[in-house]
């Protein structure tokens, strides 16, 4: 009863005018950047951060979260039409996405990826609805050595579930963690590594690090050669899937949908490992896996169902614990630090109105992704001929605009450049952006509780394996760790990782 | 590129022996009291720590088939110098010359410089980009953007 009368609060915020107005806005930005590579939804999130500082908190979280999932609906269509994907988590819908539309059948393809995201996108929600309050509840009985212990446990997955080297991997978290720790320090008030600048004494904005690191950077890898785009040029029609394609992809639905709601609730899971897992055991259930790379709908019904079941998953550890698993959910963090807001188990009681309303906008937003999706998919293709060469300057005054408007200091866009370089750097030399600013965003929480652990124990490290959540969240990351050591588990984490380069 | 990771391991060395420098300034503490520069300490070690690792790893070792051609070549360096400059200036006069004049110059650029455009492409595309801009985030969403000496805004 309890969990409908939520629901009853939830909808009645999200059906207000102004709230349903920014979840359109936010699902029609998000299927925009999804659909135009070269800004993703971090970049297109830190944007219009400062868009919502006019608005309600819940009318603000709601188109942000609105882009989030939209850009899962939007990065397929330039998969299926254009063989690039418009962001990460729809990379692996081009293999046999792209090779429909070469057979002259994009439009089943589109389709199936739209209803696939729809159906995924509203179980993880249902999902999300029943295991948020049980674990809000199991969360107040947390204190500083469970949430210490919590979020090693969380890097550790990223880390583990890192691309390629975990040593990098491990360096970029602890220097996502020193950049963190920048600032006044919470416990003794003395300023830290400020290098004098009193720009530095409230930290290291979140917001420039992610714009450097993933747009400014990913504007220099884009100019530093020319990119030669083929639109997929025949008219796409029959939209709609048939019977047989639908015989064919229901396994592939349900599957990715449980495996990516799932997969969305690990930190660094998310969207993009979601669609590469559930790929690869479309690929191993399948009586005909020679038909994966050829054309094979269930290798569009699956990861697009699973990208866009994780992003529901991915709020679980948000609004429950207060920690983002993911780059997108840390700005989603400071979307509602930003309005005054804390996420985390006590926040379903404090603002219910915001908890349910940004779940129940949830809903609302599919559905109107699915409109936004079908019947205008010719007005995204238009969208996807811009040339990149009009394009990027426009990224850049959109970031340039982006970062000085949250904190009205040209400081902040010197250092947003600076970030810049040193992402398209790391991406270069093979080190990952995701662990660095997870571990920044974490870092300040991960530091006090660590402090206040100590603190609290007179020195002892046995606080952190003598209370049981803790020791488990420890025996856990202790394993993941030491994985690689065993050859099997360091061979298959090798495949993936291969599996996702190329 | 041959032994690229030898070259950014050093760099990281460098950037965790700052950490631990800064750690050690602003003490550390101790186990039962740890103070300010308890984190940067730890930090500043473990990524001294990893990055010795890769540069061990990656010295002794034969550069693979695909290292031997370099990361870096067929790259059009003078572009992405030329937008790193104009970023850099943009912001430098950003606040003298305001939103409006700062951002048109740095777009005509921008669309002149990468893949050149024709004048008219570039300096109508600039404008119109610059005031639109405007008059999304300043007049609509009322952010706080500089007017500069022309009291443009």
């Amino acid at each position: 009863m309890d969990l409908l009368h939520y629901i009853g609060i939830g909808f009645s915020v999200a059906l207000q005018p102004v709230n349903l107005f920014y979840c359109f806005l936010g699902v029609f930005i998000g299927t925009l950047i999804g659909v135009l590579p070269g800004i993703g939804p971090v970049g297109a999130m830190s944007l219009l951060l400062p868009a919502t500082f006019k608005s309600s908190p819940e009318a603000g979280i709601i188109m942000l979260a609105g882009i989030y999932y939209g850009a899962m609906y939007g990065g397929s269509t330039t998969s299926i039409l254009v063989n690039i994907p418009g962001e990460a988590a729809s990379v692996v819908t081009c293999l046999d996405g792209y090779q429909m539309a070469r057979k002259g059948r994009a439009g089943p393809a589109l389709g199936m990826a739209a209803f696939g995201s729809f159906i995924a996108g509203t179980l993880s929600i249902m999902g999300l609805m029943l295991l948020a309050p049980p674990l809000s509840k199991l969360a107040l009985k947390f204190g500083p050595p469970e949430y210490f212990t919590l979020m090693i446990l969380g890097l550790t997955i990223l880390i583990y579930l890192a691309h390629g080297s975990i040593t990098k991997a491990l360096l970029m978290a602890a220097f996502g963690i020193v950049l963190g720790a920048i600032g006044m320090d919470e416990i003794a008030s003395t300023p830290r590594m400020t290098l004098g600048r009193m720009e530095l004494l409230d930290g290291v904005g979140l917001v420039p690090i992610v714009m450097g690191l993933f747009g400014i950077s990913e504007v220099f890898l884009n100019i530093e050669r020319r990119i030669r785009r083929d639109i997929f040029q025949a008219k796409i029609k029959g939209l709609l899937p048939t019977a047989k394609d639908w015989r064919d992809s229901r396994g592939a639905l349900a599957r990715g949908s449980l495996m990516g709601f799932f997969l969305g609730i690990l930190p660094g899971g998310g969207g993009v490992i979601a669609s590469f897992v559930s790929y690869a055991v479309e690929k191993r259930v399948s009586k005909h896996p020679e038909r994966f790379g050829q054309g094979a709908i269930e290798g569009v019904a699956g990861p697009e169902s699973a990208n866009n079941a994780a992003t529901g998953g991915a709020f679980i550890p948000l609004m429950t614990l207060g920690i983002p698993p993911n780059v997108v959910m840390a700005m989603l963090l400071g979307a509602f630090m930003v309005h005054g807001i804390q996420p985390g188990p006590m926040m379903m009681k404090q603002n219910p109105g915001i908890f349910w309303g940004v779940i129940s906008s949830m809903y609302i937003g599919n559905i109107i992704l699915l409109i936004l999706n079908l019947p205008l998919i010719g007005m995204w293709v238009q969208i996807l001929k811009v040339p990149y060469k009009i394009l990027f300057p426009l990224i850049l005054l959109f970031c340039l605009i982006g970062v000085y408007t949250v904190s009205n200091a040209v400081f902040d866009i010197y250092i947003m450049i600076a970030f810049g370089v040193v992402g398209y750097l790391m991406k270069k030399f093979e080190y990952e952006g995701a662990p660095l600013v997870l571990a920044f965003v974490l870092g300040p929480l991960f530091e006090v509780n660590l402090r206040k652990s100590l603190i609290l124990s007179h020195g002892d490290f046995s606080i952190f394996v003598t209370r049981p959540i803790s020791a488990c969240s420890l025996i856990i990351a202790v394993l993941l760790l030491l994985s690689p050591l065993i050859p099997a588990l360091s061979k298959k984490r090798e495949a993936i990782a291969k599996e996702e380069t190329s | 590129m041959r032994h690229q990771d030898t070259y950014s391991s050093l760099f990281w060395t460098a950037i965790g022996a700052g950490s631990f420098y800064e750690g050690c300034r602003l003490g550390r503490g101790d186990l039962h009291n740890p103070g300010p520069g308890f984190i940067f300490f730890w930090m500043g070690l473990i990524m001294i720590g990893l990055s010795l690792s890769i540069l061990l790893r990656d010295v002794p070792r034969k550069p693979t088939a695909g290292e031997r051609t370099s990361v870096w070549s067929g790259i059009h360096w003078v572009k992405i110098i030329a937008v790193l400059i104009s970023l850099l200036l943009y912001a430098y006069f950003f606040t003298t010359l305001g939103f409006l004049l700062s951002a048109t110059i740095l777009l005509v650029f921008l669309f002149k410089a990468v893949e050149p455009q024709r004048w008219s492409v570039a300096i109508l595309g600039a404008v119109s980009s610059a005031l639109i801009a405007y008059l999304v985030f300043y007049v609509w969403l009322g952010s706080q953007l500089p007017r500069g000496f022309l009291e443009l805004g």
